[in-house]
């Protein structure tokens, strides 16, 4: 039952967008809300920055690291995926990762990319109401793409590869989650048949479900069977689908917290998701139905994480009062600067409001009207993946989040939801 | 804070708190752009319901919620022509200055006094329920800042009618 | 030089752009239907709350809701028989009636407290009775529930 371990990247508190580890979980690609890829390597209880990989020229959505191939592969707003491999650099010998280009053929943003069970294809979801399959083509030494177009009506938000190596789920913000055939006649093997459908040829259509409540599909997955699908929409709802038991086998549970936007599978009848309301909500259940069981975590965090390895990091110390950002106690501060400049004359708005001087200092800060979360993320959580285990039998998962810290939870740590988790942390009508 | 004023703000906390689950969000309708949906209102299905929390006609909160901004518009109570003059010059003030106030919008909405237009960048650098507790605190600053505005102020006309009058004392 | 043509809206003629009719399922019903739905409700919820059963009245409004475009007068009917409802509720009864409904329903009433209070000084309408129902149901449903009210297409 260990505690949640927050690893100490050494890049503060700027939000990470995704993060993906290596097989060894020796090192971690992460994107810091920028153009460019980070990757971080551990040295004994610290993380050290490594090589950076930049060939984006706008915000990079999303990363994925094939375990067995060792390749990354990334995806970014400038409507591009590169594909990564370490090679040797033909100059100084030394190994670096050199991109390749993948022809999308998209022209909006590319928002997700996840490669496929057996690492021979990858699918990257767009901003252009599609998804493109890519696989290699050796003789042009890039990847090729076929798209998957019909009948998704807006941006596709997250997508999930079943276990056989064809079947994709694909949660999009025209409200809908839906299972698609994405078989490429070069690359795959006739697959055999599953609950979803018998035959399989590209672009079938295996699956569609609505939000209960008409909310953006952030995020799908399959269970490890494959044979389960799970959805979080932005109507604060999970929902899990059977297609075994008839088309009406899917349990739906309202959240009385804050939408998830992220999940992945521990166990065959367990799910980690996250999300807005800042912490890893755990659902279990089985075909009979499903329940909210508790969070990992324990909500005893006051005002920042001042527990975990990152403790005195940078944001650990600053989170206790007036707020974990730099910015965000601007809020006041700007208030008062300008209610000076108002009401007194002071002429002291030459001064950016944002500089850290202000009246964050000050004791008061942290009663009074300010409320606080006792999460150890202290904003949203973008992205759950699995860190430890295999499929059907995860022992560890880690989460990364806008407020920039990378956390590895133990699933076995379930901690009951208090009384005080009814309303979620956020709602709750603290005010003086 | 006053009892009577508490519900109000209560419940603008919460539909905010629920509003600001924003994400980073590519234009679909023009290439490599990224733009607030809830301003460029092309894509239907990014934007949500508005919701309005009123108090009375004259006090109220407009929320717009999209899939990567929030705007919000307040109607400040105003009860005579002082007040109402005094509440244009103070949102005329601070919009002027808008960009020091990082999520202050330049215009207010039609028929609210002044907005707010939080993106997915402000969520991103700065903590949600820090952005929530400054939108509390500056409408109950509000008010007390414009009655307080208006005490000055006909203070300031008695003293300035007294030494006038003064001047015919003798 | 004529520049209108840069005023034309040229994306409503994308075929792929998802129209505001296609976000969700349309009430199948007629819209004269509903309103004698809406109708005969008045006097069922009037014969409850005089029993005293306010739980009962408020199931009652909340059940088969009128949604979508076409049904303005059921839905403001529906709004009115609510609204006598939430004003004639004593303050503290409010947490045991509020926890007493399903998901559902709550997700339903906290529409109608958000409609209600687009309408400030609209027939019964009153601004501190509807903050009042908002607080109790926010404290039972959470943050959640108004997502759902956010998301939710189906406008009541």
């Amino acid at each position: 039952m260990a505690a949640p371990q927050v690893l100490p990247l050494p890049h503060g508190q700027i939000p990470i967008t995704s993060h993906a580890f290596n097989a060894d979980r020796s090192q971690v690609a992460v994107s810091l809300n920028s153009n460019d890829v980070t990757i971080f390597h551990r040295q004994g209880q610290e993380w050290a920055a490594g090589e950076t990989l930049s060939e984006h020229d706008k915000l990079i959505t999303s990363i994925d690291w094939a375990p067995n191939s060792n390749r990354i592969v990334t995806s970014s707003q400038d409507r591009n995926a590169y594909v990564w491999s370490l090679t040797p650099d033909p100059q100084t010998g030394t190994t670096i990762w050199k991109p390749t280009l993948v022809l999308l053929r998209i022209n909006r943003a590319a928002t997700f990319v996840r490669w496929s069970p057996n690492e021979d294809k990858f699918a990257v979801a767009s901003g252009a109401r599609a998804i493109a399959i890519c696989s290699f083509d050796p003789e042009g030494d890039w990847w090729v793409s076929r798209l998957l177009k019909k009948p998704i009506r807006s941006t596709v938000l997250s997508l999930d590869w079943h276990p056989n190596n064809v079947l994709l789920a694909a949660g999009s913000a025209d409200m809908k989650a839906r299972v698609l055939s994405a078989y490429i006649k070069d690359v795959d093997k006739r697959p055999a048949p599953t609950v979803w459908g018998e035959k399989l040829p590209f672009n079938t259509i295996c699956g569609e479900y609505t939000s209960p409540s008409g909310g953006w599909v952030h995020s799908v997955g399959f269970s490890p069977s494959g044979d389960v699908l799970a959805f979080t929409s932005h109507d604060s709802t999970i929902s899990i689908v059977y297609p075994a038991h008839g088309p009406n086998a899917i349990h739906t549970i309202k959240l009385t917290h804050l939408p998830l936007v992220t999940l992945t599978w521990t166990r065959e009848d367990e799910i980690i998701a996250a999300g807005h309301d800042c912490q890893p909500f755990v659902f279990r259940g089985g075909e009979a139905g499903w329940e909210l069981a508790g969070t990992l975590d324990d909500n005893k965090h006051a005002g920042g994480g001042s527990t975990g390895v990152g403790g005195g990091r940078g944001f650990g110390a600053a989170g206790a009062g007036a707020g974990a950002s730099p910015v965000g106690r601007l809020s006041s501060a700007a208030f008062t600067t300008f209610r000076n400049a108002d009401t007194r004359g002071f002429a002291s708005m030459a001064s950016s409001p944002t500089s850290p001087g202000g009246s964050g200092g000050l004791p008061s800060a942290g009663g009074g009207g300010e409320s606080e979360i006792f999460t150890l993320h202290q904003n949203t959580i973008t992205e759950v993946r699995v860190y430890e285990g295999v499929p059907g039998d995860v022992r560890k998962v880690s989460t990364s989040g806008v407020d920039g810290k990378l956390v590895v939870w133990d699933v076995a740590n379930v901690s009951p939801l208090g009384a005080a988790g009814l309303s979620g942390k956020l709602g709750g009508m603290h005010i003086r | 804070m006053s009892n009577v004023l508490r519900p109000y703000l209560a419940a603008v906390r919460s539909t905010l708190t629920a509003a600001l689950t924003l994400e980073d969000f590519a234009s679909q309708i023009v290439e490599r752009h990224n733009k607030p949906e809830v301003e460029v209102g092309c894509s239907k299905e990014v934007l949500l319901n508005p919701l309005i929390i009123s108090r009375n006609e004259n006090e109220r909160v407009l929320i717009e919620p999209s899939i990567n901004s929030i705007r919000l518009s307040i109607k400040i109570k105003q009860a005579d022509e002082i007040e109402r003059i005094l509440c244009h010059k103070f949102t005329r003030f601070m919009m002027q200055r808008a960009e020091s106030f990082i999520v202050l919008r330049r215009k207010p909405v039609k028929g609210y006094d002044i907005s707010f237009l939080i993106t997915n960048n402000h969520t991103d650098t700065m903590l949600k329920h820090k952005i929530v507790d400054f939108i509390i605190q500056f409408m109950e600053e509000v008010d007390k800042e414009i009655s307080e505005m208006k005490l000055s102020l006909n203070a300031r006309a008695r003293v300035v009618a007294e030494s006038y009058l003064l001047a015919f004392n003798s | 030089m004529d520049v209108n043509f840069r005023k034309i809206d040229i994306d409503q003629y994308d075929e792929d752009v998802l129209q505001e009719e296609e976000l969700y399922e349309a009430d199948p019903r007629d819209p004269a239907q509903v309103l004698n739905d809406a109708k005969a409700k008045v006097g069922a919820v009037r014969n409850a709350l005089s029993k005293g059963d306010t739980v009962g009245a408020i199931n009652l409004v909340l059940d088969g809701t009128p949604v979508g475009p076409n049904v303005e007068e059921a839905k403001n009917l529906n709004l009115q028989t609510l609204t006598s409802i939430l004003n004639s509720t004593k303050a503290s009864e409010i947490p045991a009636i509020v926890r007493s409904l399903s998901q559902d329903a709550q997700d339903t009433l906290m529409k109608y407290l958000y409609k209600g209070m687009a309408l400030p000084g609209w027939g019964e309408v009153s601004g501190s009775v509807l903050l009042g129902w908002h607080e109790k149901l926010t404290e039972v449903a959470g943050t959640g529930c108004i997502v759902r009210a956010m998301t939710d297409r189906r406008t009541v």
